[in-house]
C-alpha cells in the first residue's frame, strides 16, 4: 500500500500533462527525465478525483484507505461507540 | 538576491477563479474592461465551486419571488439587506437561464423540465441539481474567448495599498504574488480589484484545501471591514465511517436520506417534525451532538429510503469516485452507515467582507464576491444552493461595478520601493533556516483546534480563549518557520492567513455575548435583541475594533413581528426545548 492516496502508473502514462493541469493541490508535476507525470507532493492530495477524471490513459488510481490526519472523529473519543 | 518583478496593468483584477471570480471576469469583460484573473491553481479545476455538491437555487419566471424572498428573510431571522435578497433571486433566475442555454448538464424530470426540489432548510424555495465542474469548464472557455488574461498557479500574497500602509487610508491598487512553479514575482496594478478567494476554512479538514480565506485576511490587513466573523463557525455531515468523504449531505437529504441513532430512532422527529433532517444544519448538527453526548451514538445515515434519482444522479452528475457505491463501504442501499459532521471554520457567506449592492467593500478600489464576502441576501440561515447562487450573482455585480468604475479611473502607481519590500517579505520564508515547525505542522496545529464537533459547537469564554491561544501560537511561530520550496511557501502564506482569520473569528465570538442561530455560547445561552445587527470588525494596526450596525430600513419589505429572545436554538436542542420555526 502506498503512503499517499494517489499513485500514477508510469507504464501506461503517456505524459500528456492533463493531470498536472487538473490538480488543485499541486500534487503532480511532470518529470523532466522520464517525460511522465510524477507524484511530488503526495501528502497534499485531497482525493478530489479531478486528475483521475482527466487522465485519458487511466493511469491514475486513488485509494480510499488513506486516513486524513487533520480530520478528527468523535467516534475515536474515549467511550466512542464505534 | 531577490528576483525580477513583473508588472502587469489591468482595468480589473480578479483574485480567485471559482464561480464568483469567473462570473465577475465574464461580466467585466462583456462591458469592455481589460480583465486579469489570477488563481493559485488552474481556473475551472479549483475551489469550492468545482467541488460543490451541485445544488443551486432555481427560481424560474413563473415563481412568485415575494414568496421566496420572504422565506429567505424570515428563515434568516431578518438579519440581512432585503434589497440583496431580491437582487440575488432576480440575478439567479438569469444565471439559471445561462446554464440552460450553455448546455450545462442539469438533472431533469421525465418530461424534460428541470427537476426541482425543496432546498434544505426551506419549504417554498426550490433548488436544482447540475454538474458544477461542467459549469466551471464552460465559464473558463467563455472568459478565454472574451480575452480575459488568466494567470493560473499564481498565489496572491498581499493587496497593494496606494499609501503603502496596512491598514490603509488610501485605495487598493492591485495585488502581488508569485508563480508557484517559477517563483516569478508579479505586481498586477489595477484600477479595481475583486477579492473572490472563497471560503474561510482550515486547510485539510474539508478537502477544498485552496480555500484558506486568503482574500479575507489580506483585505483585513489592508483595512477591510469584516462582519459577523463568529458566524464562521459551521459545518456539515461529511465524514462517513470515520474516514471517508460523504458526498453532499444537502443532496442526500433532498432525496430522502435520514439520520438515525444507534436505537434506530429518527431523532430529528423530536426537534423539527416538518423539515426533519432538512432543517437548519446547525440544528441538525446540535441534535447529532446531543445523541452522542447522551450515549445514543453512533448516528447513521440511512439511504434505504432515497428515491431512485439519487442513485442515477450520483453516477451521472457526481465525480466518478463517489465512495458510496465503490464497494469500499457496505452497500448503503441496504445498510445504514455511521456518519458525523465537522464543525469549525466553514463560512459560505455567513461571514466575510461586507459588500454593498454593487459588491463594493469599505476600501476604495476593492470589491468582493462569493464566499469571501458576507452574503447579505440570506441572513443567519442560508438554504442549500444559495451559496453558489450568491457566488454567481455577487460576482456578476462585482464585475459590472468594477468595469463601469474603471472607465472613470486612472491607474494609480505604487509608492517607490513598496513592491520590492512586499516581494522580500513574501519570499522571506524561503531564505530562512529550517526551524522547529514546518508549514505543514502549522496547518496540523490549526486543524487540531477544530477537534470534536461537540467542543467546537459548545463555546464559552474559557474554550474561546483556548482556541485563541492556539491561533496566536501559530501566528507567533510564522517568523521562525521556513519554506523548503515554492510549494511549501504557498502553505506558509496559507497558514499566515488561516491563523489570522481564526484569531478574528475567536475574538469576534468572545465579543458576542449571546447565542443566536448556529452560534452557541454556553455562558451566554440566551438570544439578546441587542445583537440584532451586523457585527463589524476592522484592524486598527494595533488590534481589532468592533462595531454594531443596524440593518437597513430601505427596501425592507418584511418586518419581524418581534425580536428573538430566550434560549438560542442550539441550547434549546441540547436541553430538548427546541421549538422549530413555524411553517410559513
Ligand atoms: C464540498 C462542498 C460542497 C458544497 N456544495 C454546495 C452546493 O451543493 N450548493 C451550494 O450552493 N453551495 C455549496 N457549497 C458552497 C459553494 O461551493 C461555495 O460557496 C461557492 O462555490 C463559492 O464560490 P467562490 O467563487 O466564492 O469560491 P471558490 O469556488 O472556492 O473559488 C475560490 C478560488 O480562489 C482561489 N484562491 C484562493 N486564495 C487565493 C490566493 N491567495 N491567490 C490566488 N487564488 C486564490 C482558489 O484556488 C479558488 O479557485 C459547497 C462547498 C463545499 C466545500
Ligand atoms: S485527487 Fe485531486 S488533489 Fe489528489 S492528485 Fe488528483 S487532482 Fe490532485
Ligand atoms: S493525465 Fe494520465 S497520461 Fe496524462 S500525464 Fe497524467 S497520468 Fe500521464
Amino acid at each position: 500500500m502506498s503512503v499517499h492516496a494517489i499513485s500514477i502508473d508510469p507504464a501506461t502514462c503517456t505524459g500528456c500533462g492533463l493531470c498536472v493541469l487538473a490538480c488543485p493541490a499541486d500534487v503532480i508535476r511532470m518529470d523532466a527525465a522520464s517525460g511522465k507525470a510524477k507524484v511530488v507532493y503526495g501528502g497534499d492530495c485531497q482525493v478530489c478525483y479531478l486528475c483521475e477524471d482527466d487522465c485519458p490513459a487511466h493511469s491514475i488510481s486513488l485509494s480510499h484507505d488513506i486516513t486524513n490526519p487533520r480530520r478528527y472523529s468523535i467516534y475515536d473519543e474515549p467511550g466512542g461507540t464505534f | 538576491m531577490p528576483g525580477s518583478i513583473e508588472v502587469l496593468h489591468t482595468d480589473v483584477l480578479v483574485i480567485g477563479g471559482g464561480f464568483a471570480g469567473t462570473w465577475a471576469s465574464l461580466r467585466a469583460a462583456d462591458l469592455g474592461a481589460s480583465v486579469t484573473l489570477v488563481d493559485k491553481a488552474y481556473v475551472s479545476k479549483s475551489g469550492a465551486s468545482t467541488m460543490s455538491g451541485g445544488i443551486t437555487t432555481c427560481p424560474l419566471d413563473t415563481d412568485d419571488m415575494d414568496l421566496w424572498a420572504r422565506e429567505f428573510i424570515e428563515r434568516g431571522d431578518y438579519m440581512c439587506d432585503q434589497r440583496w435578497t431580491y437582487q440575488l433571486l432576480e440575478g439567479q433566475r438569469e444565471r439559471v437561464k445561462d446554464y440552460v442555454r450553455w448546455g450545462v448538464p442539469i438533472s431533469r424530470a421525465e418530461d424534460g423540465s428541470i427537476r426541482r426540489f425543496a432546498s434544505r432548510g426551506m419549504i417554498d424555495v426550490r433548488g436544482m441539481q447540475y454538474q458544477p465542474k461542467a459549469a466551471m469548464i464552460e465559464l473558463r472557455r467563455r472568459i478565454v474567448a472574451r480575452g480575459v488574461r488568466i494567470l493560473d498557479r499564481v498565489h496572491i500574497t498581499e493587496l497593494v495599498t496606494a499609501d503603502g500602509q496596512w491598514p490603509s487610508n488610501g485605495a487598493i491598487i492591485g495585488a502581488v504574488g508569485f508563480n508557484i512553479y517559477t517563483g516569478q514575482f508579479v505586481f498586477i496594478n489595477a484600477k479595481r480589484t475583486i477579492v473572490a478567494t472563497g471560503m474561510i476554512a482550515m486547510k485539510g479538514t474539508h478537502r477544498v484545501d485552496n480555500d484558506t480565506g486568503d482574500g479575507v485576511a489580506m483585505a483585513f490587513r489592508a483595512g477591510g471591514r469584516l462582519v459577523d466573523m463568529e458566524f464562521t463557525f459551521g459545518g456539515t455531515f461529511n465524514v462517513l465511517m470515520k474516514k471517508f468523504d460523504f458526498p453532499s449531505y444537502n443532496v442526500a437529504v433532498a432525496h430522502g436520506a435520514r439520520l438515525i441513532n444507534a436505537r434506530g430512532e429518527r431523532f430529528m422527529e423530536q426537534h423539527d417534525p416538518v423539515r426533519l433532517e432538512r432543517g437548519e444544519l446547525s440544528n441538525v448538527v446540535a441534535a447529532f451532538a446531543k445523541e452522542i453526548v447522551e450515549g445514543r451514538g453512533p448516528v447513521f445515515v440511512d439511504l434505504r429510503h432515497v428515491d431512485a434519482s439519487y442513485w442515477t444522479d450520483l453516477a451521472k452528475l457526481h465525480r466518478g469516485g463517489s465512495i458510496l457505491l465503490s464497494g469500499h463501504v457496505p452497500d448503503p442501499r441496504v445498510n445504514p452507515l455511521p456518519i458525523e459532521p465537522t464543525w469549525g471554520l466553514w463560512a459560505s457567506g455567513r461571514s466575510g467582507l461586507q459588500i454593498d449592492l454593487g459588491a463594493r467593500t469599505n476600501l476604495p478600489g476593492l470589491l468582493a464576491a462569493g464566499s469571501a464576502a458576507k452574503n447579505d441576501a440570506t441572513g443567519t440561515h442560508a438554504s442549500a444552493g444559495s451559496p453558489t447562487a450568491f457566488a454567481k450573482v455577487s460576482g456578476w455585480h462585482a464585475g459590472e461595478t468594477a468595469a463601469l468604475e474603471s472607465r472613470q479611473t486612472d491607474l494609480e502607481s505604487a509608492p517607490q520601493g513598496l513592491i520590492a519590500m512586499l516581494q522580500e517579505k513574501a519570499l522571506a520564508p524561503l531564505n530562512r533556516a529550517r526551524g522547529e515547525r514546518s508549514a505543514d505542522r502549522l496547518h496540523d496545529d490549526l486543524a487540531r483546534l477544530e477537534s470534536s464537533v461537540v467542543k467546537s459547537m459548545i463555546l464559552s469564554e474559557g474554550r474561546l480563549n483556548e482556541l485563541l491561544q492556539g491561533a496566536r501560537d501559530v501566528a507567533g511561530a510564522l517568523d521562525q518557520t521556513a519554506a523548503g520550496d515554492l510549494h511549501d511557501l504557498v502553505k506558509w502564506h496559507e497558514a499566515r492567513n488561516v491563523s489570522l482569520n481564526a484569531e478574528i473569528v475567536y475574538r469576534s465570538a468572545l465579543d458576542r455575548t449571546e447565542s443566536r442561530e448556529q452560534f452557541y455560547r454556553e455562558d451566554f445561552p440566551m438570544t439578546d435583541p441587542g445583537w440584532f445587527c451586523w457585527h463589524g470588525v476592522k484592524s486598527t494596526g494595533e488590534g481589532l475594533a468592533f462595531d454594531k450596525q443596524a440593518f437597513p430600513q430601505e427596501g425592507a419589505r418584511f418586518l419581524p413581528e418581534h425580536q428573538h429572545s430566550g434560549l438560542g436554538p442550539i441550547g434549546a436542542i441540547m436541553s430538548a426545548k427546541h421549538q422549530p420555526a413555524k411553517a410559513l
